[in-house]
């Protein structure tokens, strides 16, 4: 009798939970599909619905300054992506393979590039790059460094967190066969890091995209990357081209993380790994 | 072998870099472009002034009217609003997200657990902005939401939330809740099921198994997912400025204004100093009120369960 009591009340509360879980969703999702379904509004101002159409997609074909500020991002994700995961891919095999008293510092101030919070990070690059001035005044060089500050820690500890599992024997077995430090890098570390290394790279990519404080701040006219200029039409008015092409982007990085997905699945991780990998979890 | 090999130390010794060269650069970079800059407020904020409309920043005596002249009445009623949105917000998304990260965890089946999680990304991928106007859409006076809840009765007339701080801690809560939910989930995920059914075998009802067992085991997640939401959240002023109009200004919109607006950059400094100041001061209220409470339930306990624990 007590038993199906508390059966029944497991049952219960798993499906409160099922439930919660629905709603957590729908509530996900939501602002996503509206954002969908208003790409096809016709009308002149995004925000009001005015039948059903194409005119969003068409402004968006014939927009220079959106086609620019999608260039824009896309050399600004590259570019601070590959400092990001050069640098916290170096950091992250000498945390790990030479530990020292440097390595409290160096952790401390990965913590503090972690939690600092992005306005502060935009304003302090700004006066800092007006100060320095010169090559400074280059947008490209500003967003790329913006960009890579945060990531390039993130990239550390993923990196980290993958080779600490591992231990050093593979590399000195290497050395002991007389391979040099350059051989035994390309040929044992970074095999072993890879999947971190990619899964950082990917993370960087995409945290770079997004960023939207960072760039605001420090971007120079002509060079304002997609998230800048749709932050800088709000303040006029939002037109349909700016939700068609978020639905563009949208697929683009979904088909994007599935053929990464597809790969890494191909390559022999679970599904589950391949999720986390996805995450940066 | 032995030889070769002492030998081969030896050799490397000769030459070897120091022991964080390899993470020299990223030093470097830290220093140059984080540090450095960070610094560089402190410094406009004490030593700096706007001598005329047309000029940003000039350097003078070292004095505290920036910080003076930041702190009006304005800026005390958005800190204090500000502070009420970010502490509300970060705990609607752990009140939220928790009971979602443990259905995803340990309730749903594995094979449904990847495609479910790759679900849970797809927003995190989706831009922070266009999310954020796609709530601006929905919470129109006469937009979708509007119209749902009038045609099942839950509202009568127009919708009266856009442009206020509820908009704007509803925005937050939304474009947070996914932060909150990966450490949570990676924690919760990480714990052995056997620690639990050992629990249940020892005589442990599911809830008291939840209190002693499981919540201390994803302790780290959870601070990791608080401290991951509330920082962002207090700095945020891209969710205040399309949602919140006038009335739901926060912090980070007023050194938005003082920075690319007013172009005032030693008061702008100063108050950026301020939110800086707000937050860590936050966390440290909280933190000293956390480990409180971690002394007390450990004291009251028999035997100590962090022991072997990471």
């Amino acid at each position: 009798m007590s038993t199906i009591e508390t059966r029944s009340r497991v049952d219960a509360t798993n499906l409160l939970m099922g439930i919660w879980g629905v709603l957590v969703f729908v509530f996900l999702f939501l602002p996503i599909a509206i954002i969908l379904v208003y790409s096809f509004n016709n009308g002149r101002a995004l925000l009001e619905w005015d039948g059903f159409g194409f005119g969003g997609y068409q402004a968006m074909l014939d927009n220079v300054t959106i086609h620019r500020s999608i260039v824009t991002s896309l050399q600004a994700a590259v570019g601070s992506a590959l400092i990001a995961t050069l640098l916290g891919m170096f950091a992250a095999i000498a945390l790990v393979r030479r530990p020292g008293r440097w390595t409290l510092g160096f952790l401390a101030i990965l913590f503090l590039v972690m939690v600092t919070p992005e306005i502060v990070d935009g304003i302090s690059l700004l006066i800092w790059y007006v100060w320095l001035g010169g090559p400074f005044e280059a947008g490209l060089l500003r967003l790329w460094i913006g960009h890579s500050l945060f990531s390039t820690a993130v990239v550390t500890l993923i990196v980290r967190a993958r080779l600490s599992g591992l231990d050093e024997s593979l590399e000195e077995a290497a050395g002991d066969l007389y391979a040099t430090p350059w051989k035994r890098f390309t040929e044992i570390t970074l095999p072993l890091a890879m999947p971190a290394v990619l899964a950082g790279l990917l993370l960087s990519f995409s945290l770079s995209l997004d960023n939207t404080i960072i760039s605001n701040f420090v971007s120079v006219a002509g060079t304002t990357p997609w998230p800048a200029y749709v932050f800088g039409s709000i303040r006029n008015i939002l037109r349909p081209d700016i939700a068609s092409t978020s639905t563009v982007l949208l697929l683009v990085t979904l088909a994007a993380l599935a053929a990464v997905g597809y790969v890494l699945r191909r390559s022999g991780d679970s599904a589950e790994n391949v999720a986390k990998t996805l995450t940066g979890v | 072998m032995a030889a070769a090999r002492a030998e081969g130390v030896a050799g490397a010794k000769r030459w070897h870099l120091p022991r964080f060269a390899l993470a020299a650069p990223a030093w470097v970079w830290f220093i140059a472009f984080f540090a450095i800059p960070v610094l560089w407020i402190v410094f406009y904020a004490i030593w700096g002034f706007k001598p005329d409309p047309f000029t940003r920043i000039a350097i003078g005596d070292p004095t505290l009217q920036n910080f003076r002249d930041a702190l009006t009445s304005t800026f005390f009623k958005t800190f204090k609003g500000t502070l009420q949105i970010s502490l509300l917000g970060t705990a609607l998304c752990f009140l939220i997200g928790f009971p979602f990260a443990y259905w995803l965890a340990i309730k749903v089946s594995a094979k449904r657990r990847s495609i479910l999680l790759a679900l849970v990304i797809v927003p995190f991928w989706t831009n922070f902005l266009i999310r954020t106007i796609g709530w601006r859409i929905l919470l129109q006076p006469e937009g979708p939401l509007a119209s749902f809840l009038g045609s099942i009765g839950l509202l009568d007339g127009p919708l009266r939330i856009l442009d206020t701080r509820a908009a704007v801690q509803l925005g937050v809560v939304y474009n947070y809740l996914p932060l909150m939910i990966f450490p949570l989930f990676v924690a919760l995920d990480r714990l052995d099921p056997a620690l639990r059914e050992a629990s249940k075998d020892l005589g442990a009802g599911g809830w008291t198994t939840f209190r002693q067992v499981t919540l201390p085991l994803a302790m780290p997640g959870v601070v990791a997912g608080l401290l991951l939401v509330f920082i962002p959240l207090t700095g945020d002023f891209i969710t205040a400025a399309i949602l919140g109009g006038a009335k739901g200004n926060m912090v980070g919109n007023m050194v938005f204004g003082r920075f690319l607006i007013a172009q005032n950059w030693a008061q702008g400094s100063a108050m950026a100093i301020l939110l800086i100041a707000m937050i860590v001061g936050t966390l440290a209220v909280f933190a000293a009120i956390g480990l409180g409470i971690r002394t007390a339930i450990r004291r009251g306990r028999d035997v100590d369960l962090s022991v072997g624990v990471p």
